[in-house]
């Protein structure tokens, strides 16, 4: 074997350098990062969230111009695609981490822990999910996983000297490096079965009578499952909870959006392009997953104390909802491209509104400096805004037009029914129930912040939130009402397709 | 064809390693049986680019150790930091987030 | 395949080799010897000194950096040794590909550096 690979001659692989300017800017400013901490150590601190910004923005220029050129570009025989799809993904991922700076800069700076690091480790996980959306390689997608977690796992540790902290980032760590093992050795079987790590050639060799069955439902199985954990879909959602409570509420915020699109993207990929010819395996295993993280997430939800776990259950539910059109999108091509269009949308507009949430809780926090549910009573005699703004998040969350989350769930609704089986119609009436069951909880926490007196002895006065946290509230805000209002603007962005590519 | 001996080697250790992350209540061990269900792989990808003639195999599991070595590095940072903080790396004592 | 296969069949027939010797040897000495313990025979180091604590030690925390540090230059080698053996071929792109693989690596060593973790305290 190692002859004949030695003689082959080198031909040096064409860069499209436009094609990947996004990645390089942000591996411009991850290594600007780190070299300015080299050289200033602390005296570099005011500079570090100021340039880790500058630089999730700049990112988005060349995603924008990509968008505007508009033609699909391939790399390496086709492992990092650059399609509609990938630009809408990574456009979703670097505002998502510009929201999350925003939400860092008073929260870390006021604290007692590394300032430069924090901004270095999160621009190395938004690389990490700006490669995840053009894999489309199992290579590509496991170092992209390990990029964009590893960095995840040091985030939620951060507050070092804090025992919940550490705990958050111990079972993070450890779901995670056994999910990412699991997938591993599921990928490993879909090498073996098809001899190729293209995910375009594993779609036709996994195809049905090309490879000995069980083999290949195991390493499919195995692979959905790993990233299971990743979206935290029940039964694999055991450590999102405590991660999300016990890490810094910024970190969380990150995790619970980004994050958990990573896992989507990466899935998707799959499923549209990896596994298309076997429904037969994928389309159980995923409705099953769905059914279950919308109940699981969604009774799990009802009985918390805090708003941060609250949040973390009712995201397990939502990620349920985003599974739910995999599960019936090998139907035809066209309920495909319906099923993508809704889970993509839904990813955009929950990104939004969640980091929305988030934003709320820290600015609340700050005052309080409890997530528990008890520190939101009457929070709209003190802090008005933050009232209004927290309601406006919670019902988009539930689904209440014409807010954001209300078209969201109507495209998933829509991609269910169309599909015309029973399966799908099924999950349709399952999202349904579960939107009556998130309603109860969401309402729960807007009902004690408008009606319910605040705690004895509670400081009252008028809360003062820091500026950047305030343009992150207008920032998702915004982008939750304009999504409600104005949906056939989001849903142009959103029709894309992953069939031509698989094709 | 000696295949069959390579991947029955492979689930062998992959049940192992599942087998320690569930068990085990020290987080070293728990690290070490992560290892041992990566270099399954690793065993699993080899084995597989020798009988399909393919480099990728090979460098599939190249990149498996890389990143594995990152992980392990960066798993037991947290787990001296818990140490360092309550002298225990016994998992089961890590129960103060729950409900 | 095959013939990989049966020059290493080679070593396993070695190291099994080795095995039935140890174990031969070790067997005759055990059907050979008289067989009378005592309970000074039984203690760990007879004629020794007394064990005295734990049988665990802790190793000193300062290796830990150390060895963290040797693992993951150990483990990027494997991107270089492969390089190595095209270097010819692949010409100036694959120097300048090395290049920026080293300076990102570098930029970690730099780092370690940098917040003292290089020092012995």
């Amino acid at each position: 074997m190692g002859a004949e690979v030695l003689a082959l001659a080198f031909e040096r692989p064409p860069i499209d350098w436009h094609a990947v300017a996004p990645e390089l800017v942000l591996l411009g400013f991850g290594a600007l990062l780190t070299l300015i901490d080299i050289a200033a150590l602390e005296r570099g601190r005011a500079l570090m969230s100021a340039l880790a910004s500058i630089g999730l923005l700049a990112a988005m220029v060349p995603i924008l111009t990509l968008a505007l050129d508009g033609a699909d570009r391939a790399m390496f025989g086709g492992a990092y695609v650059i399609d509609d799809y990938a630009l809408i993904m990574k456009a979703i991922f670097v505002l998502a981490g510009y929201v999350v700076v925003l939400l860092s800069v008073n929260y870390v700076a006021e604290g007692d822990y590394w300032e430069n690091e924090y901004y270095q480790m999160l621009v190395s996980s938004i690389l990490g999910m700006v490669l995840m959306a053009s894999a489309r390689d199992l290579v590509t997608i496991f170092v992209a996983l390990e990029l964009l977690s590893i960095p995840a796992y040091l985030m939620a540790t951060w507050r070092k000297r804090d025992l919940a902290s550490n705990e958050a980032g111990l079972k993070y760590y450890l779901m995670g490096v056994f999910a990412s093992a699991v997938l591993l050795y599921g990928m490993s079987l879909l090498y073996g079965v098809t001899g190729s790590t293209m995910l375009s050639d594993i779609a036709g060799g996994v195809a049905a009578g090309a490879a000995p069955p069980a083999v290949v439902t195991l390493g499919v199985i195995f692979v959905v499952v790993g990233f299971g954990f990743k979206v935290s879909a029940f039964p694999f959602h055991t450590w999102a909870p405590d991660t999300y409570e016990g890490a810094p509420t910024p970190v969380t915020a990150f995790l619970s959006v980004a994050s958990k699109a990573a896992g989507f993207v990466a899935l998707l990929s799959l499923v549209f392009v990896g596994f298309w010819n076997r429904t037969d395996v994928y389309q159980p295993v995923l409705w099953v997953l769905a059914a279950a993280s919308m109940f699981g997430g969604n009774l799990m939800a009802l009985r918390q104390k805090n708003l941060v776990r609250l949040l973390a259950y009712s995201g397990v539910a939502q990620a349920g909802y985003m599974l739910a059109p995999l599960a019936v999108a090998g139907t035809s091509a066209a309920v495909a491209d319906r099923a993508l269009a809704a889970v993509v949308t839904y990813l955009a507009i929950y990104a939004a509104m969640n980091l929305g949430a988030f934003a709320v809780i820290i600015a609340v926090a700050r005052r309080t400096a409890s997530a528990h549910i008890d520190s939101f009573r009457g929070l709209f005699r003190y802090g008005p805004a933050l009232a209004v703004a927290m309601t406006v998040f919670l019902m988009a969350l539930a689904g209440i037009p014409p807010l954001g989350g209300w078209f969201a769930k109507f495209e998933i609704v829509l991609a269910l029914i169309s599909a015309s089986t029973v399966a799908g119609t099924a999950l349709g009436v399952i999202v349904a129930v579960n939107s009556v069951i998130a309603l109860y909880y969401y309402a729960r926490i807007a009902s004690y912040m408008w009606v319910e007196d605040p705690p004895e002895g509670a400081d009252t006065s008028p809360i003062s939130t820091p500026l950047a946290v305030t343009a992150a509230l207008v920032i998702t805000g915004g982008a939750t009402l304009v999504f409600g209002i104005l949906p056939q603007w989001v849903g142009r962005f959103t029709e894309v397709s992953l069939l031509a590519a698989a094709g | 064809m000696l295949l069959n001996q390579f991947l029955l080697l492979g689930a062998v250790l992959f049940c192992i390693g599942v087998y320690g992350v569930l068990a085990r209540r020290n987080g070293v061990l728990v690290l070490m049986s992560v290892e041992i269900i990566l270099n399954s792989v690793n065993i699993n990808l080899v084995a597989f680019g020798a009988l399909n003639d393919d480099v990728g195999g090979a460098v599939f599991a190249l990149f498996v150790i890389a990143v594995a070595a990152a992980e392990v590095g960066i798993g037991l940072a947290i787990v001296l930091l818990m140490y360092r903080n309550r002298r225990s790396i016994d998992l089961s004592e890590a129960d103060m987030l729950k409900g | 395949m095959s013939e990989f296969l049966r020059t290493y069949l080679t070593v396993g027939i070695f190291g099994a080799l080795g095995v039935v010797l140890v174990g031969a040897f070790l067997g005759l000495g055990r059907l050979l010897r008289p067989s009378r313990p005592t309970p000074a025979k039984t203690e760990n180091y007879e004629s020794g000194v007394d064990p005295i604590g734990d049988g665990w030690s802790q190793a000193n925390i300062r290796y830990y950096v150390f060895a963290l540090l040797f693992v993951m230059f150990d483990v990027e080698a494997v991107f270089i040794f492969p390089w190595a053996t095209r270097l010819e071929a692949y010409g100036m792109f694959g120097l300048v590909e090395m290049a920026i693989f080293i300076f990102i690596l570098l930029l970690g060593l730099l780092y370690a550096w940098r917040k003292g973790m290089l020092r012995w305290v």
